[in-house]
């Protein structure tokens, strides 16, 4: 008979997220990571029925944390400019305090054969899409198509932060994401996004 | 994750097949102080983990026994 311990649980999860960024999904099994946890693998299966389905946990956890972190200090009556950077910065603090959860989000969203559920996602999703139908019904900004919107309003921040976690790009060999560089970046999609 | 207060059990078996697991989870799974039974043929332990209020592990090793399995409890 085993009970669960909510350290323990973490210490596993943890372990396992790191195990899945550095060595990939196939680098992961029960076995592999009971050892590096330094648990036996008996108590792995007290937490997970089994490795798929410890992989949809953890991906539920990290959406989560994701999702908590974004909505932090955010309001989707926010005006469009104020609100979009409020994500900006909730984003880009998310990832540079968890950058394992970041690196683990994409490797999943890169892999369509894993099940994934968006149970955590609920209100996040409710807000973004909030935000965005305030701003074009006060008519800061155009109503398009939400890929079209995605990749201005995110895909340009996104670009941008990738830069910064390389450190270097093509065209310098030493970049770092600034405030000022952020803010520059967000007036011109806004400025991109007026009706 | 299921409740903090059930228990849950982890066995080492020698199930290898698919219709093992297929009668090992039917027949824990319709037992009435079993509230969830799974079984991870892809670990070389085979491991089988039950969650149930009341059972002891005894129980359910005499369980598969009588089916024929070979069932440890995993420390």
């Amino acid at each position: 008979m085993r009970t669960r311990d909510e350290h323990k649980a973490s210490v596993i999860r943890e372990k396992a997220i790191s195990m899945i960024v550095n060595e990939g999904f196939d680098g992961m099994s029960m076995q592999k990571l009971a050892k590096s946890a330094g648990v036996s693998p008996a108590t792995l299966y007290i937490y997970y029925r089994n490795r798929e389905d410890m992989l949809e946990q953890l991906y539920e956890f990290v959406q989560t944390a994701f999702a908590n972190a974004a909505l932090k200090e955010f309001d989707p009556t926010m005006n469009f400019e104020k609100g979009l950077w409020v994500q900006w910065k909730n984003r880009m603090r998310f990832i540079e305090e968890c950058p394992h959860y970041f690196r683990f989000f994409e490797q999943f969203r890169n892999s369509p054969q894993i099940n994934r559920s968006s149970i955590g996602m609920v209100a996040f999703k409710d807000n973004m899409h909030q935000f965005v139908s305030n701003a074009v019904k006060r008519g800061e900004i155009r109503k398009v198509e939400p890929e079209i919107f995605w990749s201005l309003a995110y895909g340009s921040f996104y670009s941008l932060l990738k830069f910064h976690l390389q450190q270097r790009t093509m065209m310098n060999p030493d970049f770092k994401v600034t405030d000022a560089k952020m803010k520059q970046l967000l007036n011109m999609v806004v400025k991109s996004l007026k009706p | 994750m299921t409740s903090l207060l059930t228990t849950v059990l982890v066995f080492r078996t020698n199930a290898s097949l698919q219709t093992d697991k297929t009668t090992i989870t039917a027949l824990l799974g319709q037992h009435p102080e079993v509230a969830e039974c799974s079984l991870d043929l892809e670990d070389v332990d085979r491991v089988l983990r039950v969650v149930s209020p009341s059972l002891a592990a005894t129980q359910i090793i005499e369980i598969m026994n009588q089916k024929g399995f070979q069932c440890q409890e995993l420390e």
